[in-house]
């Protein structure tokens, strides 16, 4: 590693080329103002989580930097695409994993990658993007017979299937049980191993803390934060912060892992 | 260009699938269908024994109308007047079982072997005329006994039958032939309004209709394969409801063509309902009343399981614009009177100005989200 030396890791990565760059991005709907000048550069190979409780615009903003809704105000540039001259081409490049991960429910997993690949304008392996996703043995099920855990790993699949720079996971684990959780976890690390970078709501900050090299916390619409995990950890332990309770050697998660096992389990 | 072209028989094929695999939808807008023609084809409403008889009056004297005075009190005989050219129509296009002309040098008295009168019956069915001959033998008979008693022996059937038969090229309809077209027409309009509405609903409802705006292909390809593939899928059905519906003896006396032609314009007015409902209703709770709500009335007052002639004037007055009447008089008018695009003119521009309108609603009222 070459990189210079820097203050934090933060640093570190936005001395990279950002691949994601948002200005002052901003979208109300009547009086409510939803998303309220966001800001932030995503590095390449960075996985980037934006966290936030319900309501915080996490989804809006995803869905504008992705395309998918017209932007109000500022604007997104992927990989030197802006996304309000030419969405198309944006999602050309980019994967995305929505919220509710619905599909043609009577189409069978092949059949469905294939069809997606021709969308993208592009021949797919369907079998190799479903052992990607350890899904192999469901290859020729309908999609109405996957479990919750086995339709967000078919939804990774076809969020694949362009062979995207940037992939958007809209709360990937809600949902899931632990074990679902962590393979999850896994399929993220992997794909990030592989440089694909990884942008990724979520509600759970231990899943925050585990995969994302910085995220940002949103809430009323705006970025109130904006680092690595340890860094905000620290800060917050600098202004004289103590837990109620001092923490624990492991938590209730780790006995119900340890229990339980961390083979997948699935509830078709 | 080409790979265009790919991706949308790719969306096609993914469609028509989507739809065979679904069952619910098959149900409705396949099953159901036959299942309905069935069980009307088994009820069999044409099991009344009444002759449809047309009398036409040539004398116009106090004999000929004293006669047909009697005739009417026979209550198998359900009896209309009319002019010979539009009696002997009637009797062709299989709406009258005979049609009886008095001469007009009938007067009474004449012995029944001489009287003059000639009865035509219809050829289509040689077992049914002959019942039908000896019943119509004895009425007249009997009403020229009941007519003019004591001038005439009151043994007409010794002396001479009264009524001599001339037989004419005619059609037989059957219950049948009436029930197909309503049910095609029936058929359409599920179609679109059940098999179209939900399904797109559906999508749109769980997200995997969002999920195609992930991707760079635009939403209208997926939306216009969507529309073939029902066109298709709606000829298909039709086409196995016919084939049924022949092997039940129902008869074709029209063009396949101009059948053809009908069936894709019922099926545009109602996809193009079906995605007005789609694209309004954020879900299915949503579609469902609307959905109901316009396909009811037509179901039961645009003629799909009985003539519209039987209801009352006022509904009939009403009825008859809606689209599914149209439908079912055009489908009826190729496959039972051998009409032709010409003859429907008035059916094809009521379904013409359909098609319009519920193309602009369906495009005003369109919404993917």
């Amino acid at each position: 590693m070459t990189l210079p030396s820097a203050a934090s890791p933060a640093a570190a990565s936005s001395a990279r080329a950002p691949i994601i760059v948002v200005t002052d991005l901003r979208k109300r709907y009547g009086d409510l103002v939803a998303v309220d000048g966001v800001s932030f550069e995503v590095a390449e190979g960075e996985v980037f989580g934006i966290l936030g409780p319900n309501g915080a615009g996490k989804t809006t903003t995803l869905e504008m930097i992705e395309g998918m809704r017209p932007i109000d105000e500022g604007g997104a540039v992927i990989d030197g695409v802006d996304v309000r001259r030419d969405s198309r081409e944006v999602k050309r490049r980019i994967g995305i994993q929505l919220q509710a991960s619905a599909f043609f429910d009577e189409l069978t997993l092949i059949e469905l990658l294939d069809l997606f690949g021709r969308l993208y304008g592009r021949a797919v392996e369907p079998m190799e993007l479903l052992a990607e996703v350890e899904l192999t043995d469901k290859a020729k099920s309908q999609v109405r017979t996957l479990s919750g855990g086995q339709k967000q790993r078919f939804s990774i699949a076809s969020a694949l299937v362009n062979q995207p720079r940037v992939l958007f996971l809209d709360e990937p684990t809600t949902g899931l049980d632990p074990q679902a959780r962590r393979h999850l976890w896994a399929l993220v690390r992997t794909l990030k191993d592989r440089g694909h970078t990884v942008v990724l709501t979520t509600h759970y900050m231990e899943e925050a803390e585990e995969l994302c090299d910085r995220v940002a916390i949103m809430d009323g619409g705006r970025i109130i934060a904006l680092d690595t995990p340890q860094v905000l950890i620290d800060q917050l332990v600098g202004r004289g912060f103590t837990k109620a309770r001092v923490e624990r050697l492991a938590n209730l998660e780790d006995v119900f892992i340890d229990l339980t096992g961390h083979e997948l389990r699935e509830e078709d | 260009m080409a790979t265009n072209l790919g991706l949308w028989w790719a969306l096609f094929a993914a469609s028509v699938k989507m739809f065979v695999r679904n069952r619910v939808a098959l149900f409705f807008s396949l099953f159901l269908p036959l299942i309905i023609m069935l069980i009307f084809g088994v009820l069999n409403f044409e099991g009344s024994t009444t002759i449809s008889l047309g009398i036409v009056d040539e004398a116009g004297n106090d004999a000929s109308s004293a006669l047909i005075e009697q005739l009417a009190e026979y209550e198998y005989l359900e009896i209309s007047e009319g002019e010979r050219e539009s009696e002997l129509q009637e009797l062709e296009d299989g709406d009258r079982g005979f049609v009886l002309v008095i001469p007009s040098d009938y007067e009474p008295g004449v012995p029944p072997g001489d009287t003059g009168l000639v009865a035509y019956a219809s050829t289509s069915d040689p077992s049914q005329a002959q019942v039908g001959q000896g019943l119509l033998q004895q009425a007249v008979a009997g009403a020229m006994v009941a007519a003019f008693p004591g001038s005439i022996p009151d043994t007409p059937n010794v002396t001479g039958a009264p009524v001599t038969f001339e037989s004419v090229e005619s059609r037989d309809l059957g219950y049948i032939d009436f029930l197909v077209p309503g049910i095609v027409g029936m058929t359409v309009m599920q179609l679109g309004l059940f098999g179209v509405a939900f399904g797109f609903v559906q999508l749109k409802r769980t997200g995997a209709l969002r999920r195609l705006f992930a991707t760079p292909t635009s939403p209208a390809y997926f939306l216009s394969a969507q529309v073939a593939s029902r066109l298709v899928l709606g000829y298909v059905q039709v086409a196995i409801l016919i084939g049924i519906g022949i092997w039940f003896g129902l008869q074709m006396f029209g063009s396949w063509l101009v059948l053809a032609v009908i069936v894709g314009l019922a099926l545009l007015i109602f996809l193009a309902v079906g995605f007005a409902v789609a694209g309004w209703a954020k879900n299915e709770d949503q579609a469902a009343p609307v959905a109901n709500l316009i396909s009811l009335p037509m179901l039961f007052l645009s003629g799909v399981f009985f003539p519209r002639d039987a209801m009352p004037e006022f509904l009939r007055g009403i009825t008859q614009y809606m689209p599914l009447t149209y439908v079912n008089e055009a489908l009826r008018g190729v496959m039972n009177d051998g009409a032709g695009l010409i003859d429907l003119g008035p059916q094809l521009l009521g379904m013409g100005i359909w098609a319009v309108i519920t193309f602009v609603i369906a495009v005003r009222l369109f919404k993917w989200e």
